[in-house]
């Protein structure tokens, strides 16, 4: 791990296993955070996103089988594994909710409608900060009137359906940094809120995360924000990260076909009217039982007939920080690496035909 | 009725009364709508956005007012005064495309009949068999290939089932939709589609549409006029272009403000608005937004703003519009 890194994913798979097969929504992601920074996880519904963030945590559903390596900074600056650890283990209790914690998308869900609160947020300070019930209160009411909710000591024993959607978004926010953690996780935290409340939750959250220092993990889908949020991002299309880095980057130059589909797809507001939007035809496929071929060739307009079809374009690293999954990309390291693989697929093919079907053979 | 004007809304109000309660959910509402264009209805949730659309398409029955439309034979009618037959006739031409792809399609219907159903309802003489060509041109229409229409909904994905949605609105060959959230549930890249065939049925068909929506950067793309609502009153109304770069309400005002750009370079000066929007049931006396207005003095809280006019085609509800120099977008520095 490098020395800035607080988090790092490596080659992250999950499979999910299900009547008709194997599902795999996440085939080999690759991120890292750095202290403090906030990395903007990008793509349309289905591409893995949330699913990735949730095996962080260890929270994902029985079923799922998460491989790969999640190394994260411990407190004591030692790396631990987070796959390693037992999902129930005491290990990972450490970690999570106090060094890494999470915002959900929705509030009204994220909330038990059974208990206030403050009974809720002081779950989080008994747990992890204090034993005194009295001490711990004192340190919730803290975090809430951090996070501007007014008339703490009213708010507090106070249920989630006597809160407005964005006040409960606060709420949530304030569950989630009560412990001071190194990494908050926000998945789709204003997609449910209004333009105008989005716009004050957005801003808090980069107030506490300057106050904190935490690094923020920001998914959407929502391009506008992470412009307005995020100092790198990283998209991510059928369970892979295509491209990643720094947003202004990738705004003034997106290269992959994807993220340029993408940013075409957006109006920008000012732009002209008659002009139609771009849009990426088709949809996203099912994850399972995928070909050996570049996941996004059936809607790519760039696709190259006999090497896209035939093999799957890694991340290389364009230029420092910029990294790009696409033969088609007219880049001098994408270029190199669509060499490399063509050489590669030669030589297979003039191996013939016997040993294709013997790994075949192999894998059933 | 003016005569290029297809509707014309005039003072509407809707209230909704519970026991002891009675909420304004439409406060005296006017606007015109011009035959073949598309009006954006924007505002917070709870502003009353959708209870205007369902006044619009006669869903729910106004309280006070009037909705002046001219007929496809040329006639000029109350639509809130004609009786239920008249109605039945006039609903042809007024239909409506919903939020939700997901639960506003019947998941025991199969997608032809889904689209069949307005025909059925209104035309309960034609032949199955010109039906079902009818439904399966429209299907070929939006996108949909004919030969899927014996599959049922859950068959289809979220972008899919909004053209199924979109078919079955314009299957009667209406004149005028009514879009609530059309394309708010839908991914980006499916937006885009949705959006591009909207705007090519309406040049194809001539169609009025009423696009309802929280997100100002598709109405900017999709509108020729907007209309600004906050807690049940249209506070601004104007071309596109003037409420987005000359906004005369501190509302829209603070609304464009918090339009996530997505450019990184482009510097936004954010204008908070205090607090949140205030209980319908019981509104602030005077100035609707005045508790949230940062421009706001003494005269806010007693007065009711006039609905007036302040260029040609631009209204605005302020009793200090004329004083306060509000800043919206600047085209020419977002396009560079």
């Amino acid at each position: 791990m490098e020395k800035d890194n607080i988090l790092e994913v490596k080659d992250l798979h999950i499979d999910i296993k299900m009547m008709e097969g194997t599902l795999t929504p996440v085939r080999g992601v690759n991120f890292e955070i750095k202290r403090g920074e906030t990395l903007g996880l990008v793509g349309e519904s289905g591409c893995g996103k949330s699913i990735t963030c949730k095996s962080i945590l260890a929270i994902n559903d029985k079923k799922c089988y998460p491989h790969g390596e999640i190394m994260f900074r411990n407190e004591d600056d030692s790396e631990v594994d987070i796959l390693k650890m037992d999902p129930k283990g005491k290990e990972i209790r450490n970690i999570r909710g106090k060094q890494i914690s999470m915002i959900f998308q929705e509030p009204m869900v994220a909330f038990s409608p059974m208990y206030t609160i403050g009974n809720q947020i002081n779950e989080c300070t008994l747990l992890h900060i204090t034993k005194d019930k009295k001490k711990a209160k004192e340190i919730s009411m803290e975090v809430m009137r951090k996070v501007g909710i007014a008339n703490v000591e009213k708010r507090y024993n106070q249920y989630p359906h006597e809160f407005s959607g964005g006040m409960l978004q606060r709420a949530l926010i304030a569950m989630a940094l009560v412990c001071n953690p190194k990494l908050l996780i926000a998945d789709e935290p204003t997609t449910a809120l209004d333009v105008t409340i989005q716009a004050q939750i957005l801003e808090l959250m980069k107030e506490l995360q300057k106050e904190f220092n935490m690094a923020i993990l920001f998914i959407t889908h929502d391009l506008g924000v992470v412009a307005r949020m995020c100092d790198r991002v990283a998209v991510m299309y059928l369970g892979k990260v295509v491209e990643t880095g720094d947003s202004k980057t990738i705004y003034a130059n997106p290269q992959h076909p994807y993220t340029r589909g993408l940013m075409g797809s957006v109006h920008k507001i000012g732009g002209r009217k008659d002009e139609r939007l771009f849009s990426i035809e088709g949809t996203v496929p099912l994850a399972m039982n995928l070909p050996k071929q570049c996941g996004f060739y059936d809607r790519c307009d760039a696709r190259i007939e006999g090497l896209c079809d035939k093999a799957e374009p890694e991340l290389v690293e364009t230029e420092p920080g910029h990294k790009i999954a696409c033969f088609a990309c007219n880049n001098p390291a994408c270029q190199k690496h669509r060499q490399e693989v063509e050489a590669r697929l030669k030589e297979e093919e003039a191996r013939g035909p016997v040993e294709e079907g013997g790994k075949k053979r192999g894998k059933r | 009725m003016e005569k290029d004007n297809i509707l014309e809304v005039k003072h509407l109000h809707k209230r909704f009364t519970s026991k002891n309660v009675t909420v304004k959910a439409v406060t005296d509402v006017s606007f015109s709508v011009r035959e073949g264009e598309t009006i954006g209805i924007v505002g917070e949730s709870g502003c009353g956005k959708t209870t205007l659309g369902r006044c619009i398409v006669r869903a729910y029955d106004a309280s006070e007012g009037e909705v002046m439309y001219r007929t496809e034979a040329g006639e000029e009618l109350d639509f809130l005064k004609v009786d239920k037959k008249k109605m039945k006739s006039i609903r042809k031409e007024i239909q409506m495309i919903f939020q939700d792809p997901y639960s506003s399609l019947d998941p025991r219907m199969t997608v032809l009949d889904i689209i069949k159903e307005p025909l059925k309802a209104n035309f309960p003489k034609m032949p199955t068999s010109e039906m079902d060509q009818m439904a399966k041109e429209m299907a070929e229409k939006v996108g949909l290939n004919p030969a899927y229409l014996m599959r049922y909904p859950h068959a289809f994905s979220g972008g899919q089932r909004q053209r199924i949605g979109i078919a079955r609105a314009l299957v009667l060959k209406p004149k005028i939709i009514v879009c609530d959230e059309a394309v708010s549930a839908l991914d980006v890249s499916i937006q885009a589609q949705v959006i591009n065939l909207l705007k090519d049925l309406q040049k194809e068909m001539k169609l009025t549409y009423i696009f309802i929506s929280h997100d100002l950067s598709v109405v900017e793309h999709i509108s020729d006029r907007v209309g600004v609502m906050y807690l049940g009153k249209m506070v601004e109304y104007g071309e596109t272009e003037q409420i987005f770069t000359r906004p005369k309400h501190p509302y829209t005002e603070a609304l464009m403000s918090a339009v996530p750009v997505a450019d990184p370079n482009y510097i936004q000066e954010r204008i908070p608005l205090m607090g949140e929007i205030p209980n319908p049931a019981n509104p602030p006396s005077g100035c609707y937004f005045h508790t949230r207005c940062r421009y706001c003095d003494q005269k806010c809280s007693e007065l009711t703003p006039e609905y007036k006019q302040f260029e040609p085609g631009h209204f605005a509800a302020c009793i200090r519009a004329e004083e306060l120099k509000l800043k919206g977008f600047d085209y020419s520095e977002m396009n560079s």
